[in-house]
């Protein structure tokens, strides 16, 4: 299985960001494997709607799990329509969050944790 | 890290005299500018620049010499912005949305979409703390997109520095460039006067905070001006359970002070000055937690 | 000929040198550009007499036509549909209407409705104004849309009045486009000399003639007053700063009801500006 993770930078040792359209990075790590990537997340440029561009960009990569540290609702909306699960309010290190994961440490996350954006801005 | 936004909704009500004072007195932050569009706040900080990056917008459509003036666009386009009157398919900038529509229906693809550099933005070092402030080329486009440019610099540098708050200069207004100050934010202070319109727009620039569930502070600058309005946004206050952190009164010495570049709180006769140090005082509880 | 009354930032008193110009010429058209925040109707009073709703067209999606296939999601440039799993997502607030959609998805599964982004108010105000104003429905950030609405009422041979949004980017010059002249509103502060300037680069860009009010003078110091004087740019009014005048203004009062004086002093400058307005 495949878990995108909003991430500060690059390995697995940076940071869980908060922001879940807005990061620089997303970690994509299989758990099967153990390899990851990284990709920089284009949404940030994204003129509104980045988480949804995110969300977009993480069906794509054929992702079944999202960690991160706050998901608006429209991004939570559209990873929910594609059955992704997400676990939201994380923070630590790309690696720990990873590895409480496999140990199953984690409640998903029901709803939204920030209101919506609304606006082009 | 918590962040904090100070909005107005009205221009001119002394949101940016505020911001600086603020940033003058609190420790280990990050100061934005996030009113793109007209950036006052580096005129008291008077910071130096340290790296300036090319902001470039949202598209507008380009036309090229293979254009055969079928007239496809124009009747496609719903914003009026192309227009075929001297035979000649031409594009208004000002109208153009960035769409992609005319782009998609050519059949000669002599239209394409082109990004285009619309500003600037700046990391700069003032003597208080590091400032993030940028430029909007005058009549550009998308100046909340570049808000979120500038957030995004100011709380990279913030997680990686490990600062304890960043405080925001908002946009005026209640459109895009205020939605980008306030998205994610932890705290609103809304700067208005007791005059019709600036309780109007406070009335309006509530309903954004309201919306983004931001904990709201009010502060009346120039309360004595009409002590009946000032009443009027206490009651408001009241009934909306937005926290009323001070009121500022009148005075000239504000003025003078932002003449010869300095800061209100440094002028030890003025009351405005010695107002903003105590609602500082209720704001430093909320940033700094603990 | 149209006038336009605009300023770098908000508060500088923009509303106010408009308004206070209508009254004193009497008959005209008065048009508030600031959509996002009208606030001349709290001076002129107008009695409202028709409501316009300004729309736009959004799309909706048929679920039974639609197969996923994600054409619309590509397609829009402003994240306002997403597709996943089998369904789409349309977000409204993002949309901007350009009908895209529509136009890419070749299952037909797209359709149209109107949606409300706005209101324009058309009304009466003492002693010869026709009033017009824009009102932007909050969250829906179509500013450009409502102000293009009003771009249809401006007439002919007849003195228009813009009250300009504040600033310098899209929807001011959108205000300032078809304009003769322009007034740009200042304080004398060093806040004021930056937007100014802002705003004046602009105004060249456009080719639209200028000149400057400088409002609240007294305060601060001389430095736009001096900007101005060098660059041989027009101070076509200072305005005393006045505790009484902002207590006026608190109360949705005209400077002419302070003082009557003033109908004459904004009678001039609309003569000095004659002389100067684009050909
Ligand atoms: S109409 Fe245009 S902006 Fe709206 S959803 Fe369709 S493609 Fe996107
Ligand atoms: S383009 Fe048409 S068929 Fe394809 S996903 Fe969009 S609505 Fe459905």
């Amino acid at each position: 299985m495949k878990v995108g993770i909003s991430s500060t930078g690059t390995s697995l040792e940076s940071n869980v960001d908060m922001r879940f359209g807005r990061c620089p990075y997303f970690i994509i790590y299989d758990t099967e494997s153990n390899d990851f990537e990284h990709i920089e997340n284009q949404s940030r440029q994204a003129m509104g709607g980045a988480g949804i561009q995110a969300a977009q960009m993480i069906i794509d990569k054929k992702v079944g799990v999202v960690i991160t540290g706050n998901v608006g609702p429209n991004a939570h909306r559209v990873l929910g329509s594609a059955n992704i699960k997400i676990y939201s309010g994380i923070t630590g290190t790309v690696k720990d969050a990873i590895e409480k994961l496999k140990k199953d440490e984690f409640k998903e996350t029901a709803g939204p944790d920030v209101p919506s954006h609304f606006g082009t801005g | 890290m918590k962040q904090i936004t100070i909005i107005s909704g009205k221009g001119g009500t002394g949101k940016t005299t505020i911001a600086s004072n603020f940033i003058k007195l609190a420790r280990d932050h990050i100061a934005v500018d996030s009113d793109v569009d007209a950036a006052n706040l580096h005129i008291l900080l008077d910071p130096k620049i340290k790296e300036t990056k090319d902001f470039i917008g949202g598209a507008v459509a380009e036309v090229s010499d293979e254009c055969t003036n079928c007239g496809e666009c124009e009747n496609l386009c719903r914003f009026e912005a192309i227009s075929n009157s001297s035979s000649d398919i031409k594009i208004d900038p000002i109208r153009c949305e960035g769409c992609g529509v005319c782009e998609y229906v050519c059949p000669v693809d002599a239209i394409k979409l082109e990004s285009n550099n619309q500003g600037y933005y700046y990391t700069s070092e003032s003597s208080f703390c590091t400032l993030v402030h940028a430029k909007l080329n005058p009549g550009a486009e998308n100046s909340g997109l570049l808000v979120t440019r500038v957030r995004n610099v100011a709380e990279d540098i913030a997680n990686n520095q490990n600062k304890k708050a960043i405080i925001i200069d908002g946009a005026p207004g209640i459109g895009c460039p205020v939605i980008s100050s306030l998205n994610g934010v932890d705290y609103a202070m809304i700067v208005t006067e007791p005059t019709l319109s600036g309780i109007g727009d406070f009335i309006k620039v509530f309903e954004v905070t309201k919306f983004f569930n931001i904990k709201t502070f009010a502060c009346v600058n120039k309360y004595d001006i009409n002590l009946n309005n000032t009443e009027k946004i206490y009651d408001f206050c009241l009934k909306n359970d937005i926290e009323l952190i001070g009121k500022i009164p009148y005075d000239d010495k504000v003025s003078i002070c932002l003449s010869n570049r300095k800061f209100i709180i440094d002028e030890p006769s003025s009351e405005a000055g010695k107002e903003i140090k105590k609602i500082w005082e209720k704001v430093k509880e909320y940033l700094y937690p603990n | 000929m149209i006038l336009s009354v605009a300023s770098g930032k908000g508060g500088t008193g923009k509303t106010t040198v408009a308004v206070n110009l209508a009254l004193s010429v009497g008959f005209c058209q008065f048009m508030d550009y600031d959509v996002e925040a009208p606030n001349a109707a709290f001076f002129l009073k107008p009695d409202i007499k028709h409501i316009q709703k300004v729309e736009m067209k959004h799309p909706y999606f048929l679920k039974e036509v639609c197969n996923a296939c994600g054409k619309c999601a590509e397609f829009c440039n402003f994240n306002a549909v997403a597709v996943a799993g089998d369904e789409v997502i349309f977000f409204p607030e993002l949309c901007h209407g350009c009908g895209g959609c529509l136009l890419v998805c070749p299952e037909g599964a797209v359709r149209e409705k109107d949606v409300e982004i706005g209101k324009i108010k058309k009304g009466f105000s003492k002693p010869g104004i026709n009033f017009y104003m824009g009102d932007l429905k909050p969250g829906y950030m179509r500013t450009i849309s409502v102000q293009a609405a009003l771009d249809k009422f401006i007439e002919k041979d007849i003195l228009i009045i813009i009250d300009c949004p504040p600033g310098t980017s899209c929807p001011m010059v959108f205000s300032v486009k078809d304009s003769d002249y322009c007034i740009l509103v200042t304080e004398p502060t060093p806040y004021g000399l930056n937007d100014l300037l802002i705003s004046i680069e602009v105004l060249k860009d456009m080719g639209i003639p200028y000149g400057v009010i400088i409002n609240r003078d007294g305060i601060g110091n001389d430095e736009v007053e001096n900007y101005c004087r060098k660059n041989n740019i027009k101070i076509l009014l200072k305005i005393p700063n006045d505790m009484e005048v902002a207590k006026y203004y608190s109360r949705g009062e005209s400077m002419l009801d302070y003082d009557i004086s003033w109908k004459g002093k904004f009678e001039n400058i609309l003569k000095e500006i004659k002389k100067d307005v684009r050909k």
